[in-house]
């Protein structure tokens, strides 16, 4: 099963309300996908529980076995793009 | 549940040296993409450090990390029996110097990150090789 990159994508805003979040298909192959989140949540935490959270947010799809790599970038609200 | 012997095995290797890095393949043969890129960044921080082939207890190991750092995916790196992060963790902190910090080093000359495949966004049909 294909990775649906709009499904991620609602699957971390949900999780993170007010994020902002893109996710790209690297490859183009569909299994070195990439999201780029920048949340308020992201505030006051290291990038450790950062990862963490967007990570939680798409378990199911690890879990599945939809997507089996997903590098993570993460910014605060106010990091330059 | 993790395996309680393999837990307590690995708490050891982390808390006995003071850089090890947890992952697929080895430092000379890495087996995964981002496995060699972090491997890269260490040699050249021009450290020793402890490594660990997970592939052959992939899916313990990944209970057991689970349990203790909260962190199923490899590669990971510990630092004086800390996770520090995986991959991408890593290159941010070598890119902007922290991790130097973290290891207690001084920053390699070139601080850029070569660029390797994986970075650059996926190619471009093959019209562009007429580009010149």
């Amino acid at each position: 099963m294909a990775a649906d990159l709009d499904e991620l994508k609602a699957m971390i805003e949900r999780a993170l309300p007010g994020s902002e979040v893109v996710v790209l298909d690297e490859t183009g192959t569909g299994d070195h996908l990439r999201a780029v989140v920048r949340a308020p949540q992201f505030e006051g935490i290291g990038r450790l529980q950062q990862h963490r959270l967007v990570k939680a947010a798409v378990r199911d799809r690890f879990e599945d076995g939809t997507i089996h790599a997903l590098s993570v970038t993460t910014l605060r609200p106010d990091d330059p793009a | 549940m993790a395996d309680q012997e393999l837990t307590e095995r690995l708490e050891q290797l982390i808390s006995e040296n003071e850089v090890l890095l947890l992952m697929k393949g080895t430092p000379t043969e890495p087996r995964c993409g981002f496995s060699l890129r972090t491997v890269q960044i260490l040699d050249r921080m021009g450290i020793e450090y402890g490594a660990i082939d997970v592939l052959p207890a992939l899916q313990p190991l990944r209970e057991v990390t689970s349990e203790i750092s909260d962190w199923e995916t490899f590669p990971q790196l510990y630092v004086k029996g800390e996770l520090v992060g995986g991959c991408d963790i890593v290159e941010e902190m070598f890119a902007s110097g922290e991790l130097a910090e973290t290891l207690g080093v001084e920053q390699p000359e070139t601080p850029d990150t070569p660029e390797s495949p994986a970075d650059l966004p996926a190619q471009s049909p093959p019209l562009d090789i007429e580009r010149n």
